[in-house]
């Protein structure tokens, strides 16, 4: 049965006419939608438990809803397979924490693009890409899934360009920004393990991307030449704030960090210690304000704050590192966190399955 | 072909605006300001204008700690209970 008979288009047999007509009502990205057939949708929602009408998600300013259902219609749209779709809602269920307040993220000029950080064995078992090309076309689980987050804040809650989503700029991840941490090879322990989920259980991070910074070493053969050019990257004077971080990791960049025997904590103490500008920097380019570094060197200050100077972050925890990519190649990257500081805190979520829900 | 229509769906909501004031000689004005880089001073600046121009009073400053989240609906609630108007804008 339809789940809402009102809201079925009827429209000749024509499939590309419905490609054109999915155009016309303002549906797409700018790149043509599969046609959400109701078979379609019906297959997308037989990997959810819960009816089509439990809302996953609620926009905080419009009270806009996400249900399963329309999450299914995007995730059609978008060319997910169904064995997709636990990744796309548990996905959602990440961004409707407040603290990652996806109203702002999607509508500031900032320009941000949620990324998907997926972990563990679901990763593999729908054929998502950890590997070359990472962040690059060619996997259709990577892309569609993105696609699809992209599809529904445009399509279920509105966020439409040059109305709600104001962006000066963008950036390329607003199509898609979705991979898969790479556990083959990955001497660490991965991000599910981290974030304590049951054994088994893979995770979805979500965090508000301000865009992609490449971090190119090929010469550095220890971890402190590999992490302070990716310190470097994260204290450049444009993007340095009290915001988060992500730090992709190639391979041929772990080895020499793990290598060298350094934990996931170690990395993240030196990125943290490394990632800083003084306070004569910022004032050189007009972005020092008292109240950020009374934030950062208040009584909760991180030790490894060091006085006089602005760090990237509040502490060595808000820097997110996983590996992912080819084997070859001394190129890991620095992901910033949306525009200016902590308007959005990257949140995670279990992959189907339910753990802290009623 | 059928097709489901992917926006969202629910009852219709209805959206009304606050009722204008008849007059603003006189009333007190609250300046919501949402924390960025001269907020508050640019929204000070406009009331003072209220204040010369009409008699205003400011009564309070009320402060966003998130500039991109909607207002918390207690800081909302506040200012609604004290003040006959608000000024509130992005400073940045």
């Amino acid at each position: 049965m339809p789940f809402d008979s009102h809201r079925i288009h009827d429209i000749p047999d024509d499939l590309l006419a419905a490609i054109d007509y999915c155009y016309e009502q303002g549906w797409t990205d700018g790149l043509p939608v599969i046609p959400p057939v109701l078979d379609r949708v019906h297959a997308m929602l037989a990997y959810e438990g819960r009816p089509p009408e439990a809302v996953i998600a609620t926009h905080p300013a419009t009270t806009l809803q996400l249900t399963v259902h329309a999450a299914a219609v995007n995730a059609v749209m978008a060319g997910c397979l169904p064995e997709y779709f636990p990744v796309l809602v548990a996905a959602f269920e990440a961004m409707d924490k407040p603290d990652f307040n996806f109203h702002g993220s999607t509508a500031s000029t900032g320009g941000s693009a949620p990324l998907l950080i997926v972990s563990g064995g679901y990763a593999d078992d729908i054929g998502m890409n950890a590997d070359v090309n990472l962040f690059g076309p060619g996997n259709r689980a990577n892309a569609t899934i993105g696609r699809a987050t992209r599809l529904i804040l445009r399509n279920v809650f509105q966020m439409i360009p040059g109305i709600s989503d104001k962006s000066t700029q963008g950036n390329p991840g607003k199509y898609s920004f979705c991979i898969a941490e790479r556990a083959r090879g990955n001497p660490w322990p991965l991000l599910c393990q981290e974030q304590d989920y049951p054994e088994g259980v893979s995770s979805v991070t979500v965090f508000a991307g301000g865009g992609f910074c490449n971090v190119e070493n090929h010469g550095g053969n220890t971890p402190e030449q590999i992490l302070g050019s990716v310190a470097d990257a994260m204290a450049n004077y444009g993007c340095i704030t009290l915001g988060q971080s992500v730090v992709i990791l190639a391979p041929e960049h772990m080895r020499i960090v793990a290598g060298a025997g350094w934990s996931r904590k170690d990395a993240q103490e030196f990125l943290f210690a490394h990632a800083k500008r003084s306070i004569e920097g910022m004032k050189s380019v007009g972005k020092y304000r008292d109240v950020e570094y009374d934030k950062q060197h208040g009584p909760d200050a991180h030790s490894l704050a060091q006085p006089g100077y602005i760090h990237r972050g509040l502490g060595p925890d808000d820097i997110l590192i996983a590996m992912g990519g080819g084997d070859a190649g001394g190129h890991s990257c620095f992901i910033p966190s949306w525009s200016r500081g902590r308007g959005s805190i990257m949140q995670h979520k279990p992959i189907g399955v339910c753990i802290d829900c009623n | 072909m059928q097709l489901y229509d992917p926006t969202a769906s629910g009852a219709e909501r209805t959206l009304s605006r606050a009722g204008a004031l008849a007059a603003i000689e006189g009333k007190t004005i609250g300046i919501l300001e949402n924390g960025k880089l001269n907020a508050p001073e640019m929204l000070r600046e406009i009331a003072d204008l209220f204040v010369a121009r009409h008699g205003c009073t400011i009564h309070a400053v009320y402060s966003k700690s998130n500039a991109s989240a909607p207002a918390p609906a207690e800081t909302l609630a506040q200012a609604a209970a004290e003040v006959d108007f608000l000024i509130t804008g992005l400073g940045d």
